[in-house]
């Protein structure tokens, strides 16, 4: 299933790519961090690369708050904002350690960081300040926005939700469903609930309500393996992102696939071809018409292949029939 | 005596903390009440063999094994009589037992037929043991409903009846190190939870509805998926990496394409010594790293930029880096990094504070009512959103709006 009009930017970055991000209501630039220390602000639709700016270590994640501002957080543990279009770098606070997840929150306006010294910050961006600091026990892993509830997934295998509007306590406390260390966790754009991936392969889809009646739809899954010889590889499933509108997602593998599923009806919608290496990060674009696949190879084997594959963004259109639930749903 | 031990090993079930005389039997209650298919009446052998064949044969999926308590419907684990059982449920049970046996002994005597007041109350994950009046029996009881199951008692009784606000100076340093040594208990092991989840009152699920209930896997529920590979042994507050739980990745038929350390990925490869370049390890050095990286930043730019534009951009970037340095402290500077500390030091400071209540549920962007100079804003914050900050300071309320 090779799309034809897929194609890989121009200019990628120099070490592997952390996470690609397109802006919040354009499909033309697509923002990406890399362990390179740059963020770096591609325009999609002239394949070209517009700006970067620099971290002093790697950077780890990154996000729009609108079409023009950027903030991003690696392992300097800093909070940096950037504004392409006076290209002025603000810092705006640290973390005691590394920034692991950069979010921001559409509703309240606020960017939300997490990070390996087990908190979440939650900035203000007019201030801009840290309005609130909360600990979540764990390295902070990943974490996913929806509406006003923050879903934070550690170390440990916890998942914690949080409404930003106050963070005093500890919406719901879960632990994971799935046996391995969570690597991915993104929210249903329709905020019923979310999806998490482990290490192993897997992927749960959950529910945020705790009536009993919607808990018994969560389920788990497996994926991203390779059967070869008889001997099943299983593969982290490093990267989810959600199609705005249809409430399916993609995944992404260390096997190198992306895979769409609708979690609603429990059904693979379409399989990519492989890529050369790892997904390490995806994203739909506002109106997921074009899905961001980034490539690097992330360390996952005791022996790393030589040369090392290239690290790559690729900009795949996907249509409807790729992405669209292929009945509706029944409940 | 010899009676007693005998009765400690007696089977159980695990899916409804029923006990048997003879595992036979346990075997045959299995069958007949865990591993029965609600449509064909066909008894399985096993919650997931169960599960296989409602898929198979009538397409549907079973998510709870029959009958079975709220925190024990996995139907992934396999347990056959008492073979499959995790061993965190095998010691709690046995704890369970030993906890709970004045009470039956004093109580009616414990002979064959008493077999089904064995039986739990309900299915509701009310706790036997409670139900028989032993409210000081703490160890490996299950959670009455409503309170999450790793919510241990120990923090409300030291607490005793004063409110977690009304704490005034004579009682506070007691109160503070109690706490306090809850805290750490909570991260050197991993029975206790870091820090017990609160509930919103307005949590959803009708009333009564246990809210971290049928399917919620509670935080440390021994309830979880048979011995998860993962130990989460969790790293206190001062060391990722003081223990390393391991992962195993490879079986039989399938290895799993990640290190063995259970360790997410960046943390691994953030140890390359490449990466530690620049790094501030001190908030000292702020000055010198925001130069370095305005270097390197004017680097990047005339890197990616070498149109016209390229001049300009430098400059504009020189001059950025200039008013960085002009006040470095300001920005990345200790106030931060210092008073927040580390996760034990952070719940020591909120229940000083007595004015938490009137912030909750207050709007999310307050502005501090002080203005203050935007430098600054490590410190102020804390101090100001403290207790709401803190995660366990409403659970510690909880009792009262109950």
């Amino acid at each position: 299933m090779k799309s034809q009009n897929e194609y890989k930017l121009k200019s990628p970055p120099d070490d592997a790519i952390s996470a690609v991000k397109f802006g919040p209501n354009n499909n033309q630039f697509l923002l990406a961090s890399s362990w390179d220390g740059f963020v770096r602000l591609y325009d999609v639709s002239a394949n070209n690369l517009r700006h970067k700016y620099a971290h002093d270590s790697a950077v780890l994640d990154c996000c729009f708050t609108d079409a023009v501002h950027s903030y991003s957080g690696g392992l300097d543990a800093t909070l940096k904002s950037f504004d392409f279009n006076a290209t002025k770098e603000t810092t705006i606070g640290a973390h005691n350690n590394a920034i692991k997840c950069v979010e921001y929150c559409t509703d309240l306006n606020a960017i939300i960081t997490g990070s390996w010294d087990h908190h979440v910050k939650v900035w203000d961006p007019r201030g801009p300040i840290c309005s609130m600091n909360c600990n979540q026990g764990e390295r902070v892993y990943t974490m996913s926005v929806c509406g006003e509830k923050l879903v934070v997934g550690t170390a440990s295998r916890r998942i914690l939700v949080w409404d930003v509007r106050n963070m005093s306590y500890t919406v719901q406390k879960r632990e994971s469903n799935l046996k391995y260390q969570t690597r991915a966790l993104r929210c249903f754009p329709n905020k019923q609930g979310f999806v998490l991936s482990s290490i192993e392969g897997r992927v749960a889809v959950e529910y945020m309500d705790t009536n009993p009646e919607i808990q018994k739809k969560k389920y788990a899954f497996k994926c991203h393996r390779i059967k070869e010889n008889g001997l099943e590889k299983v593969y982290p499933v490093n990267a989810i992102s959600f199609h705005p509108i249809y409430n399916t997602f993609a995944t992404g593998g260390s096997d190198g696939f992306v895979n769409i599923w609708d979690g609603f009806n429990k059904k693979r919608l379409c399989q990519f071809h492989q890529y050369h290496t790892s997904i390490t990060s995806l994203c739909f674009n506002h109106n997921g018409s074009v899905l961001a696949v980034a490539c690097s190879y992330f360390l996952e084997e005791e022996t790393a292949p030589d040369p090392l594959p290239e690290d790559a963004i690729y900009i795949r259109p996907v249509t409807d029939s790729e992405t669209k639930p292929k009945y509706v749903a029944s409940t | 005596m010899g009676r007693k031990k005998k009765k400690l090993s007696k089977p159980w079930c695990w899916y409804c903390n029923r006990e048997f005389e003879d595992e036979k039997i346990l075997i045959q209650h299995q069958k007949a009440k865990h591993f029965k298919c609600h449509i064909c009446h066909k008894k399985l052998y096993t919650g997931p063999g169960l599960s296989i064949h409602c898929m198979q044969v009538h397409k549907e999926t079973i998510d709870k094994v029959p009958n079975s308590l709220p925190n024990r419907s996995n139907v992934d684990i396999e347990i056959y009589g008492m073979e499959g059982i995790p061993g965190a449920d095998l010691r709690e049970h046995e704890r369970q037992k030993q906890g709970s046996r004045p009470s039956n002994d004093s109580g009616s005597d414990d002979d064959e037929p008493t077999t089904k007041k064995a039986k739990p109350e309900g299915l509701l994950g009310n706790a036997p043991g409670m139900m028989q009046g032993m409210p000081n029996m703490v160890a490996g009881m299950m959670p009455p409903p409503g309170m999450p199951p790793g919510m241990a008692m120990g923090p409300m009784m030291q607490m005793g009846p004063m409110g977690p606000h009304f704490m005034h100076p004579p009682g506070m340093q007691q109160m503070m190190n109690a706490h306090m040594q809850q805290m750490m208990q909570g991260q050197a092991g991993p029975p206790k939870p870091l820090f017990p989840s609160a509930i919103p009152t307005s949590s959803t699920g009708g009333p009564g509805t246990p809210v971290v209930g049928t399917d919620f896997k509670p935080i440390s529920s021994a309830a979880t998926i048979s011995a998860p590979p993962t130990t989460n042994l969790s790293l206190g507050s001062n060391g990722e990496g003081s223990k390393v739980s391991t992962i195993a990745t490879s079986s039989a038929t399938s290895k799993i394409i990640h290190p063995s350390e259970d360790t997410s990925l960046e943390e691994i490869r953030a140890r390359n010594p490449k990466y530690s370049r620049n790094i501030p390890s001190k908030p000292d050095d702020g000055g010198a790293s925001s130069s370095a990286a305005a270097s390197e930043l004017a680097m990047a730019v005339s890197a990616a930029q070498q149109a016209a534009a390229q001049q300009k951009q430098v400059e504009a970037m020189n001059h950025h880096a200039a008013m960085m340095q002009r006040f470095p402290v300001r920005v990345t500077g200790p106030p931060m990094t210092m008073t927040m500390g580390g996760p034990i030091m952070a719940p020591m400071r909120p229940p000083m504070m007595s004015g938490p209540p009137t912030l909750i549920g207050g709007p999310l962007m307050r502005p501090p009512p002080i203005s203050m100079p935007p430098g600054v804003i490590g410190m102020p914050p804390g101090m100001m959103y403290g207790a709401p900050m803190f995660p366990t300071g409403p659970v510690l309320m909880q009792p009262r709006f109950r």
